[in-house]
């Protein structure tokens, strides 16, 4: 006894002796000191649930900066992505951030997702590291002097929603469908409803689902009255509710969601919109199945290298896409106002420099998002508390059959 | 002195040596500033799981009852130790820091899991086995399931409850602490008379019955303290985050925990503390190794070493080369040169040697298999007709 | 009214789904005394098969997928639970859910995240009982569970397999020396749990036709609670359980405000029942003396 007992301690001094001289070497070090590339991190589910839009985001800015690098970086000196995977689970986040800054990071695009983003934005403020976020969209991600959104916030997005029901389904039987456990949804759902008109709350219908239900027939059975039913909601969900639903329905309903259900003709494979009787719309800033324009190059230039089979492009993956170049633009309008950057900056040097780019009323760009065909003001600029403005189109996927 | 050192049980001290130690390199190198922030979550993280999985192991390493829904009342102790101190943080306008509203909020969570707890473990009384299993299990979900639907004033709902945050140069620090806090309830709690009464039940509860071993009391005050250490690590985890999410308190969660006892060793506190640490450490190393296109592979690693380390555990199979090549005898060979029979002899007789290790075997099949009642109620049931 | 009748259909018919896999952890559970975390993956499995045979025909998909899905079954119980005989109960459970994730990576890795919708056939044609519809897969999902649970309680009760099944379950040793091979019995349990896991799938798909890697797991945790609910380890308490826990579901949904609060109150009314009846609606009670 005597002797285990002493032998372990020794071991243990050791050990104790050895890490102290291993840590104390690296004593408040910049970890970016040595980089030979700008360093863009993102934490996003690349496993799970929402992996998809974790992995577009991902292959999307992988995209951007690549396309950057070729055309020879920053006057020279180049772009490199660090992904890490948070499963959309905010527990992950501080192992995640800290990982890409241990990495290098300098600048980064947040989270994709707003539960997770709400954690990063802590960890965010007290290094003073910049993050443009391309899909949390919660009301809380932005901050206006190192966080910003490339997507419309929740609140946003409920109230142009609602505004567009008050304007257009006056005296129409509404119905909303949400998913209890999804912040997004929920946010969605709960500024939707504060801005509805009262004649249309008097008669609207709200139900819910938790997760990924095996059925949706209750639901479907809930809102088969509704002219208009309301789906803040995501792609693969809302592809089977309305598969459910489509035959309970009166032919003439709409179905109407937001930028959730981008890509709902073509991100789920093997669904065919067409089999929904009723019309389909969203609004959204992005068209994941444009035929023109800067978007439909963007879906182009990502089937070609990625397998769309496995992670479709779609909203997330575009807003990745506009975060990067957007992050190059700011980088190159501070550099003509005689900024030096280098790749060997602290992340908190670039955060100072890109908020104050982003601050400005001036700068503004042109992306694949918020693109209207055709409309010169297509442009994408910042307000002061980081939040995006753009344009909101709505789109039809689907009219009703005749 | 060197008689001080050969009186004292080297194996029930281990665990606080370890920690201490633990905590007093991390407390100077993080002092000087030396440790990357990657480390000090990582231990933030380290020490959640040592507390949960040392009260979960109470529960099910030493009373032998399967507890499937440990995160929910890390739930509760998130939730409502996290709104206790988030609301006197505001109206009181301290610092997020501050180290007694951190302690106040500790204690109300814990008592808030510990009422829970209570509550759980009156059916526990009735129940046996699987069927106690999906009872904790289904008691977590529903925990979650409430949290998740409350409004955004009152638990913050789907949006997350907003806590305070506490420096992360310190909060490791009360983490440990915290750990060595529940290894000495639950060490104590285990040799002391409640401590054998629990185990006693274990083996057999009839037969502990049969002595007046009060099975009720034993049974809520198992219940009661897992909960509430389980609790305390909710309101400390509280404290490394900006929102509490009831997401997180999944099943799964309850099962990463199960795992960390399973694995540890069952009854096996040293053992348990050392898998939840290095579990902990893992998930966190194969999320940086594994990155991009690479991330999918996390889960099938984790799944592999997890059924390669059973198997290798558990097998009847491998159980001789399991026995030529473990920690123990290899810590054998380094310490053994002179074995001291009488001081072996000397131990024997003694009240804190009872064997607090179990074979697996043991647990859960109370109640499930009991070949020789089925059979004997067989022969009763023939006689009823 | 109407509304009534129909969310009961609907009920029924996510009851039968329930049913269908709570038939096949009750088979394991009873025969090898394990709780198979990994059987709501091997619906998972099912599904992707399905889609990858769907191109051929929809008959063809369905056999493949049984088929495989019974390869898969005897190759986990092979590889990762055999071993595992004669420990405890416990480690076999956290093997289990390690070949959960296991299967779920695999489908990550060859199929991606993104939902696949999956549908098998569809049906335009409704029956009509009076003011009531019932669409076809509704009837044949009842049909079919109703039928599989028939034949499985036949089975086992009057077949040699089926008798020696009950032997092994009932004392693995004492079956061992009547002559039983336990391994073979055990193999053929996986067997039949695996297929009835496809077939699950199949309803599944037929009802909500959007498969992920992720798909397996609630109405695997579902399907456990419906089997205890019923007395796990008894085959008609699967049903049971399944249609009952079916029918609170869709009833829960169909009440918007209460619809938030389908789990909780899904697993309240389990706790409820374990608490008035310990060993489930149909379980076997057990006396334990010293």
């Amino acid at each position: 006894m005597k002797r285990s007992g002493r032998i372990l301690s020794v071991i243990l001094a050791a050990v104790m002796l050895a890490t102290a001289f291993a840590f104390t070497s690296c004593a408040d070090k910049n970890y970016a000191a040595d980089n030979t590339t700008i360093k863009i991190g993102v934490s996003g589910p690349l496993t799970g649930d929402y992996a998809s839009y974790g992995m577009a985001v991902s292959n999307c800015a992988k995209l951007a900066i690549e396309e950057i690098n070729a055309a020879g970086g920053l006057n020279g000196i180049m772009f490199e992505l660090i992904d890490t995977n948070d499963e959309a689970d905010s527990a992950k986040v501080s192992a995640t951030y800290s990982d890409m800054y241990q990495k290098g990071m300098q600048i980064s695009l947040g989270t994709v997702t707003t539960g997770a983003g709400i954690e990063f934005k802590a960890l965010a403020e007290e290094d003073n590291v910049f993050y443009l976020t391309p899909s949390a969209t919660g009301d809380a991600i932005p901050n206006g002097t190192n966080g910003f959104q490339m997507c419309f916030t929740d609140s946003n997005q409920g109230t142009a929603s609602a505004e567009y029901f008050n304007r257009n389904f006056a005296g129409k039987k509404i119905g909303i469908l949400y998913q209890a456990d999804n912040d997004y949804s929920v946010g969605i759902n709960n500024n939707f409803k504060a801005n509805l008109d009262d004649s249309l709350k008097a008669t609207m219908v709200e139900t819910s689902f938790t997760g990924k239900p095996t059925s949706y027939d209750s639901q479907a059975e809930s809102l088969k009255d509704c002219d208009v039913v309301f789906l803040p909601i995501y792609t693969s969900e809302a592809a089977v509710f309305m598969r459910a639903a489509t035959s309970k329905m009166k032919g003439d309903a709409i179905f109407f969601g937001c930028d959730g259900l981008d890509g709902i003709d073509t991100a789920v494979e093997g669904f065919d919109i067409n089999t929904i009787k009723q019309e389909v719309s969203y609004l959204s800033h992005f068209n994941s199945k444009a035929t023109e324009g800067p978007a439909a190059e963007l879906i182009a230039k990502y089937n070609e290298k990625f397998d769309e089979s496995k992670f479709p492009i779609n909203q997330f993956g575009a807003s990745a896409y506009d975060c990067v170049y957007a992050i190059y633009e700011a980088l190159k309008v501070a550099v003509a106002d005689g900024k030096t950057i280098t790749a060997t900056m602290s992340p908190s040097e670039f955060c100072d420099i890109l908020s104050e780019v982003f601050r400005k009323d001036d700068f503004t760009i042109r992306g694949v998002t918020g693109e209207c065909i055709g409309n010169e003001k297509s442009t994408i600029s910042w307000n002061d508390d980081g939040t995006v403005s753009k344009n909101a189109i709505k789109y039809v996927v689907k009219e009703a059959n005749a | 002195m060197k008689k001080f050192l050969s009186t004292i049980k080297w194996k029930y001290y281990i665990g606080y040596l370890v920690i201490t130690l633990a905590l007093a390199v991390t407390g100077i190198l993080s002092a000087v500033n030396a440790l990357p922030n990657s480390t000090l979550y990582l231990l933030e993280e380290i020490t959640i799981a040592l507390i949960l999985a040392i009260s979960l192991s109470v529960v099910v390493g030493f009373l032998g009852e399967l507890s499937l829904g440990h995160a929910g009342f890390m739930c509760v102790g998130a939730y409502l130790g996290g709104k206790f101190s988030a609301v006197i943080c505001e109206k009181f306008a301290v610092s997020d820091s501050n180290f007694a509203v951190f302690l106040l909020s500790l204690i109300a969570g814990g008592i808030c899991a510990a009422v829970f707890g209570f509550i759980i473990g009156l059916p526990a009384l009735r129940l046996k086995g699987d069927y106690l299993a999906i009872v904790t299990l289904a008691f977590g979900e529903i925990i979650r399931n409430i949290f998740l639907n409350t409004s955004s004033e009152s638990f913050g709902g789907a949006l997350g409850l907003p806590t305070p945050r506490m420096n992360k140069n310190i909060l490791f620090v009360f983490g440990f602490l915290l750990v060595l806090a529940t290894l000495a309830v639950v060490q104590n709690l285990i040799r002391s008379k409640h401590g054998r009464a629990i185990t006693a039940i274990r083996d057999n509860e009839i037969a502990a019955r049969a002595t007046g071993i009060d099975i009720t009391k034993y049974k809520l005050l198992v219940f009661v303290i897992s909960s509430a250490f389980a609790g305390i690590a909710g309101v400390l985890y509280s404290y490394t985050k900006a929102t509490v999410r009831s997401e997180i308190f999944d099943y799964n969660y309850s099962i990463e925990i199960l795992v960390m006892v399973v694995i540890g060793g069952m009854g096996n506190l040293s053992g348990t503390m050392l898998s939840a640490a290095v579990i902990t450490y893992l998930n966190n190393k194969l999320m940086a190794v594994l990155t991009g296109n690479l991330a999918v592979l996390q889960n099938l690693v984790y799944a592999l070493i997890l059924i390669g380390i059973i198997i290798y555990n558990n097998a009847p199979a491998l159980k001789n080369v399991r026995e030529k090549y473990n920690l123990g005898t290899l810590w054998a060979k380094i310490t053994k040169p002179k074995k001291d029979p009488a001081k072996e002899t000397d131990d024997t007789g003694r009240w804190d040697v009872v064997p607090t290790k179990i074979e697996m075997d043991e647990v859960l099949t109370v109640g499930i298999i009991k070949k020789d009642i089925e059979a004997s109620e067989k022969k009763e049931e023939g006689k009823d007709e | 009214m109407e509304t009534f009748f129909s969310t009961l259909i609907n009920g029924l018919s996510l009851g039968g789904i329930y049913a269908m896999i709570a038939l096949g952890y009750t088979m394991v559970y009873g025969i090898a005394k394990m709780l198979n975390f990994a059987h709501g993956d091997i619906i998972m499995v099912g599904g992707y098969t399905i889609f990858l045979f769907l191109f051929i025909n929809p008959i063809v998909a369905i056999a493949a997928a049984i088929v495989f899905c019974v390869v898969i079954g005897i190759l986990i119980e092979k590889l990762a639970y055999k071993p595992l005989r004669g420990s405890s109960p416990l480690a076999v459970l956290i093997t289990a859910i390690g070949v959960s994730y296991l299967l779920q990576s695999f489908a990550q890795i060859l199929f991606g995240s993104a939902t696949k919708f999956v549908e098998i056939a569809t049906f335009e044609k409704k029956l009509q009982l009076g003011a009531v519809s019932i669409d076809i897969p509704t009837i044949i999902t009842l049909v079919c569970s109703a039928a599989v649970m028939a034949a499985l309680s036949i089975f086992v009760k009057y077949s040699k397999t089926g008798r020696a099944m009950i032997a092994v379950s009932e004392d693995k040793g004492a079956a061992q020396l009547m002559g039983i091979n336990v391994n073979t019995i055990i193999m053929i349990t996986f067997a039949i749990g695996s297929a009835l896991a496809a077939l699950a799938g199949v309803f599944t798909l037929l009802k909500s036709p959007a498969i992920t890697p992720t798909f397996g797991a609630m109405p695997g945790i579902k399907a456990f609670t419906a089997a205890v609910i019923g007395g796990i380890g008894s085959i008609p308490g699967a049903m049971v359980g399944g249609l009952l826990l079916g029918i609170i579901e869709t009833f829960s949904n169909a009440v918007p405000a209460l619809s938030p609060y389908t789990d909780a109150v899904e697993f309240s009314i389990l706790i409820i029942v374990l608490l008035v009846k310990p060993t489930g609606l149909l379980g076997k009670k057990r006396r334990e003396k010293v």
